[in-house]
């Protein structure tokens, strides 16, 4: 076959979907750097896609369209900068999202927090990631900062005001689509930072942005149920400050 | 809410001027499509709906980036749409139903514009291609593009190695590539 058929064959398969996952991810990478392959799904999208027309349409449910502007906002809005010239309170805009299994309640988090995270404390971790979350038990007191850098998929989370509960550990938690909203955990939070490879893990990056990350209290080796403990705290991400 | 392939065209345009409304009508007009599409190769609920919301994201980003001279709105959304799912239904985690889907769907007496954009002779002729294959060649490529069975699945289904499935599948293509003359 000639470099233009096996470029041709790559892209039907791709169009009509049997390629597997990294067969599917390499194709989406090459396509942005090779037009000739580009063109080639284009063509096959072009004959194959009358096709859809046969598919019977499906009422989504009634709530979803608000869950897509939320994403959108959170995308689309900064977190407000504190005031230059030293450290203050850094206030930012939580936003509630779905938590299976765990309801959102006081926990023992509460009487651990204090009030303060120093601006600059925020920027240092939130460089060079470019999308942060921040758990917090209220307005005015983060407990953890997350930060993800959306390209590495790298994962850092530190304690900020969350103070060590002797004999428990706090865990880190992803609840997103590919499970279907059930949390994943992503290991238990030290005393210092935490990174996780989510790269490893699999995640890719658009799962990362509408996935909802939660940390909760937990004994010391962690959740014995495999789930987290009512009270856990959750957050998504959104753009760190420029 | 019906739309025309222009008016869809307008509402993308704005949506990529950052019209939240446009942006809502445009879900209003497209969503069940899409969603019936998404739903038709994951099969669960939850799972469906989360691609759906992050396939609307997607639009909503990727706005600005839509030429109406290389496809029609619908056909661009449905790509995203199907190529989102597929994405999905190929991770080792998800977990298909073990349903049979319909291998030929009737498409609805009430055939909606939108559909319309999608239809007409290249519809026509891309069925009659499709009969001058085998049967089961051509179920298997129904049920790849519209069911988004994989490989693996195809050759259970048909009980016949992967390899094989390759094979037919490579063949039918070129067929239908060479039937439809471009």
């Amino acid at each position: 076959m000639t470099e233009r058929e096996d470029i041709d064959a790559l892209a039907a398969e791709y169009v009509l979907g049997t390629l597997d996952a990294g067969e599917r991810a390499a194709v989406a990478a090459r396509m942005r750097r090779e037009p000739a392959l580009a063109t080639a799904i284009a063509g096959w999208e072009r004959r194959l896609s009358p096709l859809l027309t046969a598919i019977a349409p499906l009422q989504p449910p009634a709530g979803l369209l608000a869950r897509i502007e939320a994403a959108i906002d959170e995308r689309e809005r900064a977190p407000a900068s504190a005031s230059p010239g030293g450290p203050g309170v850094v206030e930012l805009q939580r936003r509630l999202s779905r938590w299976r299994g765990a309801a959102v309640a006081a926990s023992a988090l509460a009487a651990s927090l204090a009030l303060f995270v120093g601006y600059r404390e925020w920027r240092a971790l939130s460089e060079p990631a470019n999308f942060v979350g921040v758990f917090q038990k209220d307005d005015v007191s983060p407990a953890f900062l997350l930060a993800v850098d959306l390209k590495t998929r790298q994962l850092t989370i530190r304690r900020i005001s969350a103070e060590p509960q002797p004999g428990k550990a706090y865990q880190l938690w992803i609840a997103s689509a590919r499970t279907a909203g059930r949390p994943e955990s992503l290991g238990l939070i030290g005393d210092r930072e935490h990174k996780v490879d989510l790269a490893r893990r699999d995640f890719d990056p658009a799962i990362l942005q509408t996935a909802t990350f939660g940390v909760s209290l937990e004994p010391a080796g962690g959740s014995p149920t495999g789930q987290p403990s009512p009270g856990a705290l959750h957050t998504k991400l959104m753009p760190a400050l420029p | 809410m019906l739309a025309t392939a222009s008016e869809l065209v307008d509402l993308v345009a704005r949506t990529a001027r950052r019209d939240r409304t446009a942006f809502a009508a445009l879900y209003g007009a497209t969503s069940a499509k899409l969603f019936g599409i998404v739903h038709r190769i994951l099969q669960r609920r939850e799972v469906a709906e989360e691609v759906l919301q992050e396939v609307y994201v997607t639009i909503w980003e990727r706005a600005g980036d839509f030429d109406p001279a290389r496809a029609s709105p619908i056909t661009w959304m449905a790509t995203i749409a199907r190529n989102r799912a597929l994405d999905q239904a190929r991770r080792r985690s998800h977990v298909p139903l073990d349903e049979a889907p319909e291998a030929l769907q009737v498409a609805s007496e009430d055939k909606s514009p939108l559909d319309a954009a999608l239809v007409s002779d290249d519809y026509r002729r891309l069925l009659d291609c499709l009969e001058g294959l085998d049967a089961e060649r051509k179920q298997m490529v129904l049920l790849a593009y519209r069911d988004g069975l994989s490989r693996e699945a195809l050759a259970q289904r048909f009980a016949k190695p992967v390899a094989t499935v390759k094979t037919w599948l490579h063949r039918s293509l070129i067929q239908l590539r060479q039937c439809l003359g471009a």
